[in-house]
């Protein structure tokens, strides 16, 4: 598909770079000749300098037979109009970012309006995020797949959880009643290993399972790891992202406390959620933020515009013994640094903005080039789950998996067979027409054929 | 310095570069001209040394950086020409290693200057891949390179800008490949025209095809002692000059017009310069010779075909225009440091680096007299950034620069004079060809020393290459480790 993106900033670039990889024509929209430079010499797209809500810049770029226009400018203004005059040009759907809370009341009426097909809110989008961990809080990510009927959700192995310390295939045989989900990666050292049978996993090792939710939440039961409810949150910053938070988390009986450095800021939120504990203060200040009760919380969301004061704030949190600690994190460099501090819930708004529009775009590639259905890209880039549908004549098809060669390092995570998920073991076999999604280490497969081979 | 990632690239271009042998191999067969083993030979080395390249070295990190592109680019040419030279050395047509280095140079960087001794009797697949290298060489064989082999590197735009001709690099659509692929189509089918209509002027089939890639590549060899003057037939020389301007021009453009943008693509700036600049030397010469040739006819045939020759730096000649007055000499050594268009197939400085160049002249003047003037520069509708201008500016220092010491140092063979010295670097760092004195258009290099031209040969790959990726190649940077 031809995909215009408006807006050569943090998140246009990460959407460029993921779409040219997923085999679009990218054309890259900015009035920047610097940056416009940078992402012609990194990335395989045409770059197009001017102004994006100008018909003339959007003409050059191609509106008029472009399926998607994606605009992520800074200014919601601008975004909503490029969006409006692609569609008039032709363009087929339109993506705009809005982040204004006054935009989000009449979003409904905008959307109409101006032909927006999908708005993004990276602020709501980030709260909504957190919000699931809290629900979750066992889980460290939660990615989901396969149009959200699989979940693949991450946690820390402990040393008290019975299924390290043993062989993966000893896990359903050994442990009795063990709901059975897929280990589909775990990571160690920042290396991303695809489990086989013989793998053994250890304490400290990140694991990814996967299942649909009602499994995985057993799963987590047999753990004993869902006893932990929460019920006392402080956030740190009183940004959009900690209202739209707030708002999402006490109707769930969950008490809030932000603390805000702003007077003014405070103000207006203590105004808005009069429910929430407002504290004016320097959320850095180690002593206010244990005069305010850290110790007894169970969770600690570090949501200022510094990142690197997050990470402090979210670190000593941890050493408090706060039990579920989430960071706002942008920096995805600072990433491999954090995994070594224990800090596990990171949340990258630029990241979350940028797989909620690549879901949308996602759902509508209809098949064309490659064999591949859709692509995930999971744990940052470091793997990837491929989506293929098993054609007729393919020579697995009917073969129980344990008799067939699969590729190593790769690993088939979920058969969606008419509509139902489950997890294949070694006496399943595929079938034409299903769903076959597999997961891997690296880039670059193509067809099904490549993995599995009789 | 990823210096895996470059020599498996290289090994997939030297690949390639074995398989463009393959038509003069064939050539050689059906014309039984007795030169076939020289190809097979040269075919069987590249696949000998290129193939371990390709498949045997795995760089761990794909991802090319600038400094990876530049030095991809340089080895690249002077690999592809080191092979492409090998046909010349073992059918005993150049005996001399030298002599053949130099003209495969020659004809890749679609210059033309030649040191061939004789042109009679020579076997014709050896005629022909001499001239097919113009053909290669004019778009780029790292350009064509990314049709076959898409996934050589995830950024391609290193490769492409350090090989096309112009300051930047002009996408067409987002896919470089595709890009790649739109270009080569464009200048295909030109070509298969020019064939065509060269066909139809009486041409031989293989004047035709000669004539076609030194005309498509901008490059110049003929295979004629008197280049294109030795057939005497007007209505070639209309059909080239013709050509010779449309092959100038940025090839993009014709993709524009094709999809219907032609206004548009009409509208450039550049184009008109270069119009302009044709034009105007088209006047000025015809006038100045018309004393010499006594009928107006006969001055404007030369002269319109010379100056078409000469600004779009292919270095065909009709007459010997060594001949000529001074002043239209002159005029044609002017025209070698305009050169084509950004995105043709030509060499020279450019037009769209001169046109900027005399605009920020003119602000400059203007400047002093009005201290607080603003004037942003405008070209192609829009405003250039200052870094732009000095970068240019830059740029042309180095390039006048190169000439002045290329002249230098061949200057030491006390063989020629001050004339032939000086015109000899001009036309090579401008991809020309013939210049004046005895390099003239019916004379030749072949009087310069091995080291004169080896230093040739430098300033030849240089200007195609548009300066930097050739002096990377001279820059201790780029041998460190890391």
């Amino acid at each position: 598909m031809r995909i215009l993106v408006v807006g050569d900033g943090k998140v246009g670039h990460v959407l460029a770079e993921q779409l040219t990889q997923e085999a679009h024509d990218v054309v890259v929209i900015d009035e920047d000749e610097q940056v416009l430079q940078r992402t012609e010499d990194t990335l395989d797209v045409l770059c197009v300098r001017g102004n994006g809500a100008n018909a003339k810049t959007l003409m050059n770029a191609g509106a008029a037979k472009a399926d998607i226009i994606i605009t992520a400018t800074h200014s919601d203004e601008v975004n909503m109009l490029c969006c409006l005059i692609a569609k008039r040009l032709g363009t087929k759907y339109a993506i705009a970012r809005i982040r204004d809370p006054e935009y989000n009341e009449s979003l409904n009426i905008l959307q109409q309006e101006l032909g927006i097909d999908m708005a993004v809110n990276p602020d709501r989008g980030t709260a909504v995020e957190i919000g699931r961990l809290l629900r979750f809080p066992f889980a460290t990510g939660i990615e989901s797949f396969a149009k959200g009927r699989v979940e693949m959700v991450e946690f820390r192995a402990h040393e008290e959880d019975a299924i390290v310390n043993m062989p993966v295939h000893d896990i359903n045989r050994k442990l009795r009643g063990i709901p059975q989900v897929l280990y589909a990666a775990v990571e160690r050292d920042g290396d991303v290993h695809i489990p086989n049978g013989d793998f053994v996993i250890l304490p400290g090792d990140k694991v990814h399972v996967s299942a649909d939710m009602v499994t995985i939440t057993a799963y987590f039961r047999y753990l004993g790891r869902d006893n932990m409810r929460i019920r006392n949150v402080l956030i740190l910053g009183g940004s959009r992202t900690s209202f739209y938070l707030a708002k999402m988390i006490i109707p769930m009986g969950i008490h809030v406390s932000i603390m805000e450095i702003d007077e003014k800021k405070a103000e207006f939120l203590s105004e808005l959620l009069p429910e929430a504990n407002i504290i004016c203060g320097d959320g850095t200040d180690q002593e206010m933020l244990e005069q305010e009760g850290l110790q007894n919380m169970d969770a600690f969301i570090a949501l200022s515009n510094r990142d690197e004061e997050n990470l402090m704030t979210g670190l000593f949190a941890s050493r408090q013994g706060v039990p579920k600690v989430v960071v706002k994190n942008n920096h995805v460099s600072y990433l491999d640094l954090i995994n070594d501090l224990g800090l596990d819930s990171i949340i990258s708004p630029k990241t979350i903005t940028c797989s909620n529009i690549l879901r949308y775009v996602r759902a509508r590639v209809n098949g064309g080039g490659t064999k591949v259905e859709k692509l995930y890209r999971l744990m940052n880039g470091k793997a990837e789950a491929l989506e293929f549908i098993a054609r007729l004549n393919d020579p697995y098809i009917g073969v129980p998996l344990r008799d067939l060669h699969i590729r190593p390092h790769t690993l088939v995570a979920v058969i969606v067979r008419r509509g139902k998920v489950f997890v294949p073991f070694g006496n399943d076999h595929i079938e034409a027409g299903d769903n076959v999604v597999i997961i891997a280490c690296e880039a670059g497969i193509s067809d099904l054929n490549e993995v599995i081979r009789r | 310095m990823n210096y895996k990632l470059v020599i498996h690239n290289l090994g997939a271009i030297l690949l390639l570069e074995a398989a463009t042998m393959v038509p003069s191999l064939a050539i050689s067969l059906l014309y039984g001209d007795g030169a076939w083993f020289s190809f097979v030979l040269t075919i069987g080395l590249l696949v000998l040394v290129a193939l371990p390249a390709w498949k045997l070295v795995h760089p761990e990190e794909k991802n090319l950086r600038a400094r990876e592109g530049f030095l991809t680019v340089s080895l690249c040419w002077v690999l592809m020409s080191i092979f492409g030279a090998m046909p010349f050395v073992f059918s005993g047509v150049l005996p001399g290693v030298a002599d053949a280095f130099f003209e495969t140079v020659s004809g890749f960087t679609t210059t033309g200057s030649t040191v061939l001794p004789s042109f009679e009797g020579q076997p014709r697949s050896i005629m022909f891949w001499r001239s097919f290298t113009h053909w290669l060489g004019g778009m780029g064989v790292l350009v064509l390179s990314l049709i076959f082999l898409p996934r050589i590197s995830g950024r391609t735009a290193h490769l492409v800008r350090a090989e096309s001709a112009g300051p930047t690099l002009s996408k067409i659509v987002p896919r470089m490949s595709d890009t790649a692929k739109i270009l080569y189509v464009v200048y295909g089918a030109l070509s298969l025209l020019l064939f065509v209509c060269l066909l139809l002027t009486g041409l031989s089939p293989f004047d035709a095809a000669i004539h076609t890639f030194g005309t498509a590549g901008t490059g110049g060899f003929s295979n004629y002692a008197m280049s294109v003057g030795q057939m005497n037939n007007v209505a070639a020389e209309i059909v080239m000059t013709v050509f010779m301007i449309v092959f100038s021009t940025n090839m993009a453009m014709y993709f524009r017009i094709i999809r219907g943008e032609w206004r548009d693509a009409l509208k450039s700036e550049e184009l008109r310069w270069f119009l302009s600049i044709v034009a105007v030397f088209m006047v000025l010469v015809t006038l100045t010779i018309w004393p010499e040739y006594g009928s107006l006819a006969t001055a404007l045939r030369h002269g319109t075909f010379q100056v078409a020759s000469i600004i779009s730096t292919s270095g065909f000649a009709t007459v010997d225009f060594n001949l000529w007055a001074p002043a239209a000499q002159l005029l044609l050594l002017l025209l070698m440091f305009v050169g084509a268009c950004v995105g043709s197939t030509g060499g020279g400085p450019k037009v769209g680096r001169i046109a900027l160049m005399v605009k920020a002249a003119r602000r400059e003047v203007h400047h002093t007299f009005q201290p607080r003037k603003v004037q942003v520069l405008r070209f192609e509708g829009r405003g250039v950034d200052d870094s732009m201008i000095s970068q240019i500016a830059m740029f042309l220092v180095i390039y006048v620069g190169m000439m002045l010491l290329g002249a230098m140092l061949i200057s030491l063979d006390g063989v020629h004079d001050l004339k032939t010295n000086l015109t000899a670097a001009i036309t090579c760092v401008s991809n020309v060809g013939p210049g004046f004195g005895a390099v003239g258009p019916m004379g030749n290099f072949a009087g310069y020393s091995v080291f004169s031209k080896l230093v040739l040969s430098v300033l030849m790959l240089a200007g195609r290459l548009e300066i930097y990726p050739i002096l990377v190649l001279f820059s201790p940077v780029i041998w460190r480790r890391n």
